[in-house]
């Protein structure tokens, strides 16, 4: 078994995971670079590799922004969309839904669609629901829209005709001819060949829109790697966390949508327990996400660029993309969420956020705006960052609110980070208590830069007794790229199907001819799905198929009566139908620091650290490192590393609390009782009061709640 | 501190316990309306009867039905006779309610002992009877036409549904199993929703939830009270018409408005508006409250949180026995055709008011039923938006209206209509030319032409199809749009704005015209680009660009005006 690496961009950091034969772990976090991401890439696979020879390396895991980036800044390539005659407007009249402030917004103007509706082209031919052939495809209409494709120099196409999910035949006709003078053609059919003509469409506008990019960027990306003499083959994380191969990462480029959020996830369902709930909160976003039984929960529509209540899962906003993906909720606050006065006086936090640049306050580089960010350094909780980090500025900010507010200082910080703390905990919520899953049992994975200093605060709101908090939870989803097997998915609409069982393994042959070996091969695991629903609605749920219709109606039921609360019996019909064929894993999953050897590449936490890794992340100098009140006593051997004044409500107010690293906590002779803090180099855990800190398996810290401690 | 932090938070668990409950009531009704896209509403009020925070997806018509509704439960079920575990449902269009179809579901959250709060759920229901499938009843000239009346009773136990109640319900159904349905997920949505609230009590207690609520409507108030500052004073007066009463055509009703801006708040007067008329022309109180709430919120900062606290702020007057507010048995089932014409009354007042933030008239949402002529039935119930009136500044947005925020994902698709009904969807498009012409255009009106496979009945429920959208400024309405049957010659005849289950013979087809906006300014002041941005995007014609607009469109398609 070779080395392998898992390269995830970010929004600020690149991060990149180097795992040895042996299991030790090397990280790397450098600053994304938008305008070429692969730079970035390149620079933190060259510090991974230090003197190691590239050749050895086996594997490249990615976890790509690009696909989002493309469709939400729209830098996509121009598409022609093809469709039946009498709807070329479907996709410019959209379904958009005012959420919100759009509800009152008379000013309110559509997004635009994610075609121009003059590139909106028909050809003559019509399919019933039942896939009968109602008129004839009339070439010539077809030839003519692909002389006026050609003619407008556009070069990919989108083709989606109605029902063709039902019968495709008009669709591979019509792509067949425009294949002749247009590079690119993509077939809704072949991308996701469900029903609801406008879902379809949009994710087959995507995919042609995207596909181009991304297969030019990951074409680029293998040869950078060559020239640095890595010459694995790249494999792409989609956004059910599967792994494709490049090739069809370029051909199924919307299925990548979601790529990052999807390794962080799997990171966290690789933590050792079967039911957890990933909490990852980073600079601008939180998303959370619920394992079952080490199991993701799947959806199959997101959205894209989408708002609303639910941080942009909200159907009807932003662009529908019909692929399967990790079901994470979403909310719009982070450590850099602006934290501001309404007209009435009221405290709010977010939406807006300070981002990169100008930053928090505390950045020291230009922002003044109270961040969450600025408000946890008031507090003590945070101590240092990627960045210095500056106090006096961080007060300043929050004395932004306080003054107003006419309270005191920490007051106003502590609002804050509560008002923050409960958006993290709606995120929780919608994965939770929303679907009827009570949250208590489970265990919440806390990583990203600011994720551990809330996960203790939100847990609490649930009743969730224990936070794992995992080594290097700065750089998790490159970690969790490594864990991810590799896999094709295959879906159909099909209502009244006289053969549910043949036709799902036509789609399992058809998967894993897409992973170049059979079914049948061993080791390759097939699961079967299918999505029923009671005669009569409109929504299905999807349960793991059985052949025996007594067991796959016990199924739905059961599963219907978890989501909606309604003991409902009735007729069921089967809608579609869903396939994904996974490869054997590729490896053991990432040996724990706490075993790793002296000597290897990354026992030191600090390897983690930009500034340790000998390039900088930042170009400014540390002149202002440190915060206020540290008082540095020990050193990395002690039993503690100093204390620091951090402020908790339940003790009221600034207390001195002990300041430990994941090194020094593991020497204790008990468990770290709260209030403390331990700082990692990307990130710190808050430890409340009425909770304990202890090392866990794997190099992870274990958070438990006393009261849940004996339990 | 406490204050404007537990303001925030509960603010936030408040509406995710009543989204939590529109979420479920959507993916588990049966409903033609929710099955086709339509969202459910959801809402928290309490024991006084006041709404305390509603789903992002329910329109102020179904929150104000929900909130009017409270008092007369209580009324005729006194609270201390209420126990955990029951539910109650009414459809009374006099005591809150809307219209036969839309059933308004509770279940009240106790509080030592006695009810506190209430859940609330709500959604357009399959089938209730009536004289036709799917509840539109376009020429019924009283209540009793409109299907079954039921006054606030007992829907459930702990125990679960009533027998007696249900045995009503599905007797008077043409869906009986798809009215149950429906009332399952309404039940559903309303213990989920208290389940959250339980919670709720339990974290904050029952004195910090009151408090934290408290806290919540006064500083919706607050804010609305200092939007509500910032317009300019005065008084400002409009009246909109409504087309006919479908039973005399012909002959258009008014509703009048003055909107009165002083130091102490807002005044909504709709004195002067027509009287009430047996014909389906007319709304419940509940319903014109939201549309002039609806109307005067566009005008006022659009983030405003929207429960009691904002309805304290403004005084909405509407003449007792008018179309606004009219009394048994009066029908109620058009509701919308009055309150839109009321919401367009104060749209025009509030333009003149705030000429910066001017909206042109707006084509209406035009509703239709599809249905077969007898059992077993299948409904197809469905709508489609005009064009929404010019903005100054904006074009007005092609066929998504101004139907209280809601957008066209509640419009069906055509492949599982098809997939449901006998019918093909033969187009959907917008209308070139359609948009008032304008310096800013009015939205398109869209089309959709059906084709049917098996005999049926169409309903329809037009308006704004003979009065245009009127235009501002200089600028040009909208041009109407129709229904119309297309026989199997291909010959068009135009349908009644409302007419009531005619008849269409397999192979005829339906054409569904929906009405543009108007504009804002004259067309002659219309920017040179953005006419020939909208010649290269199918909104204009050629022909309109030089009738309409006054321009040349040269052989090499480059643009060019007089003068």
């Amino acid at each position: 078994m070779g080395y392998a690496i898992g390269v995830d961009v970010g929004g600020t950091f690149t991060d990149v995971v180097l795992r040895h034969p042996s299991g030790a772990v090397t990280v790397a976090k450098c600053l994304s670079t938008h305008d070429d991401p692969i730079a970035g890439i390149v620079a933190g696979v060259t510090r991974v590799l230090g003197g190691l020879d590239p050749a050895l390396v086996t594997r490249v895991v990615h976890a790509t922004t690009l696909a989002t980036n493309a469709v939400l800044e729209r830098r996509g390539v121009r598409v022609a969309f093809v469709t039946t005659r009498g709807f070329r407007s479907i996709v410019p009249l959209g379904r958009h839904a005012r959420v919100e402030e759009e509800r009152y917004d008379l000013r309110f103007t559509p997004p635009p669609p994610p075609v121009d509706p003059a590139d909106c082209f028909e050809v003559v031919e019509r399919v019933s629901a039942r896939g009968e052939v109602l008129t004839p495809l009339d070439l010539p209409s077809v030839r003519r829209a692909a002389r006026e494709i050609a003619r407008r120099g556009i070069t990919s196409a989108a083709v989606c005709l109605l029902h063709s999910y039902a019968n495709p035949a008009h669709e591979r006709r019509v792509a067949a001819v425009l294949r002749a003078s247009v590079p690119d053609v993509v077939v809704s059919s072949e991308v996701w060949p469900e029903i609801r003509e406008y879902e379809r469409a949009t994710t087959t506008i995507m995919s042609a829109y995207v596909g181009p990019l991304m297969a030019a960027y990951l074409s680029r990306l293998r040869d950078r790697l060559a020239e640095l003499g890595v010459r694995a083959p790249v494999h792409v994380m989609e956004s059910g966390g599967g792994v494709v191969s490049a090739e069809l990462a370029a051909r199924r480029a919307v299925a990548t949508i979601e790529s990052g959020p999807a390794a962080g996830v799997l990171a966290a369902a690789g933590i050792g327990l079967p039911d957890v709930i990933s909490f990852d909160m980073g600079g601008t976003t939180a998303k959370a996400c619920v394992v079952r039984g080490g199991r993701p929960e799947i959806t199959h529509e997101f959205h894209v660029g989408g708002k609303g209540s639910f941080g942009g899962r909200r159907a009807g906003t932003g662009v529908p993309i019909r692929t399967p993906a990790i079901d994470l909720a979403e909310v719009g606050a982070g450590g850099g969420s602006i934290a501001w006065l309404d007209a009435a006086g009221t405290l709010r936090v977010g939406p807006r956020s300070a981002g990169s640049s100008p930053g928090p306050a505390c950045y020291g580089l230009g922002g003044a705006e109270p961040t969450v960010t600025d408000a946890n350094l008031v507090l003590g909780y945070l101590g240092s960052a990627s960045l210095p980090l500056s106090p006096p500025l961080a007060e300043k900010a929050l004395d932004r609110l306080a003054g107003p507010l006419g309270v005191p200082r920490a007051e106003a910080a502590l609002a804050v980070h509560t008002i923050v703390s409960a958006a993290m905990a709606s995120a929780v919520h919608v994965v939770t208590v929303q679907r009827g899953i009570d949250p208590r049992g489970f265990a919440l994975v806390a990583f990203g830069g600011a994720g551990p200093m809330h996960a203790a605060r939100v847990a609490g709101r649930f009743g969730i007794g224990r936070v794992v908090v995992p080594a290097y939870c700065g750089v998790a989803s490159a970690a969790g790229l490594l864990t991810g097997a590799l896999s094709a998915d295959r879906v159909l609409s099909r209502l009244g199907a006289a053969d549910p069982a043949g036709l799902l393994d036509a789609l399992a042959r058809e998967a894993a001819g897409d992973l170049g070996v059979s079914p049948d091969d061993t080791g390759v695991r097939v699961e079967r799905s299918v999505d029923v629903r009671f005669r009569g609605q409109a929504h299905e749920l999807t349960v793991p198929w059985s052949a025996s219709p007594d067991v796959l109606r016990g199924r739905f039921f059961a599963r219907y009566a978890q989501v909606y609360g309604i003991e409902q019996r009735g007729e069921v019909e089967l809608v579609g139908y869903r396939v994904r064929v996974t490869l054997p894993p590729p490896a053991s999953p990432p040996e724990p620091p706490a075993a790793r050897q002296p000597g290897t590449a990354g026992p030191d936490p600090r390897a983690a650290d930009p500034r340790a890794a000998g390039t900088r992340a930042d170009p400014r100098t540390d002149t202002r490192t440190g915060t206020r009140a540290d008082t540095r006593t020990g050193t990395r051997t002690g039993t503690r590393t100093g204390t620091r004044a951090a402020y908790f409500p339940e003790l009221g107010g600034y207390t001195d609390v002990p300041l430990h690293t994941r090194a020094t906590l593991a020497a204790l002779p008990g468990v770290l009782p709260g209030p403390a803090v331990v700082e990692d180099p990307e990130s710190t855990i808050v430890v409340p009061p009425g909770w304990t800190a202890a090392p866990g398996p794997a190099g992870a810290v274990h958070l438990l709640r006393e009261e849940a401690a004996g339990a | 501190m406490r204050d404007p932090l537990t303001a925030e938070v509960l603010r936030n668990a408040l509406l995710v316990a009543a989204e939590e409950a529109g979420i479920v009531v959507v993916r588990s009704a049966y409903s033609t309306f929710i099955v086709e896209g339509s969202d459910a509403s959801a809402a928290i009020l309490d024991a006084r009867g006041r709404l305390v925070a509603q789903s992002v997806a329910t329109t102020l018509m179904n929150s104000m039905a929900l909130r009017a509704a409270l008092p007369e439960l209580l009324a005729d079920v006194p609270p201390g006779t209420m126990r955990p575990g029951e539910v109650y449902v009414l459809n009374d269009a006099y005591r809150g309610g809307v219209h036969t179809n839309d059933l308004l579901v509770y279940r009240p959250v106790f509080v030592g002992g006695a009810p506190a709060y209430f859940t609330a759920t709500m959604i357009h229901v399959s089938d209730l009877g009536g004289l036709s499938a799917g509840g539109m009843a376009p020429l019924a000239t009283d209540v009793f036409l409109e299907g079954l009346q039921l006054p606030p009773v007992r829907l459930a136990t702990a125990a679960g549904l009533e027998p007696a109640v249900e045995a009503i319900l599905r007797a008077n159904s043409r869906t009986p199993d798809k009215v149950m349905g429906d009332v399952r997920a309404l039940v559903a949505g309303t213990a989920v929703a208290a389940a959250r609230l339980g919670a709720l009590l339990g974290e904050y207690g029952e004195a910090g939830l009151a408090a934290g609520i408290e806290d919540y409507l006064d500083h919706t108030e607050a804010m609305t009270r200092a939007a509500l500052a910032e317009l300019p004073r005065g008084r400002f007066e409009a009246a909109y018409p409504i087309d006919d009463d479908g039973i005399t055509p012909g002959v258009a009703h008014h509703v009048r408005v003055a909107v009165t801006v002083g130091d102490g708040g807002v005044v909504v007067d709709f004195a002067g508006t027509g009287p009430q008329v047996p014909a389906a022309i007319n709304a419940s109180a509940s319903q014109s409250l939201a549309a002039a709430v609806f109307a005067v919120r566009c005008f006022l900062d659009p983030a405003l949180p929207m429960n009691d606290g904002c309805l304290r702020a403004l005084d909405v007057r509407l003449p007792e026995g008018s179309l606004l507010d009219a009394r048994s048995p009066h029908p109620c089932g058009g509701r919308y055709v009055p309150i839109y014409a009321a919401m367009e009354a104060v749209f025009q007042a509030l333009s003149d008011a705030v000429p910066e933030r001017a909206i042109a008239a707006s084509g209406i949402l035009q509703p239709f039923s599809i249905a077969a002529v007898g059992a077993p039935y299948w409904i197809h119930l469905a709508y489609d938006f005009g064009g929404v009136g010019a903005r100054r500044g904006l074009d007005g947005p092609d066929a998504t209206g101004v139907h209280f925020g809601v957008g066209r994902n509640s419009v069906p698709q055509a492949e599982p209509v098809e997939s449901r009904c006998p019918l093909v969807v033969e187009s959907v498009g917008t209308i070139p030319d359609s948009g008032g012409p304008g310096r800013w255009r009015g939205g398109l009106g869209s089309r959709t032409v059906y084709r049917f496979l098996a005999d049926c009945h169409v309903t329809t429920r037009g308006d704004r199809l003979r009065l245009a959208p009127p235009g501002r400024d200089g600028g040009l309405p909208g041009r109407v749009g129709g229904f119309l049957r297309r026989d199997r010659d291909g010959r068009l005849e135009r349908l009644a704005s409302k007419v009531n289950n005619v008849r269409f013979a397999a192979g005829e087809g339906f054409v569904v015209e929906t009405t543009g906006g108007g504009g804002i300014g004259p067309p002659g002041e219309r920017d040179l680009g953005a006419v020939a941005a909208d010649l290269a995007a199918g909104r204009v014609t050629r022909r309109g660009a030089e009738e309409d607009y006054g321009v040349r469109v040269a052989e090499d398609g480059s643009l060019s005006r007089d003068g």
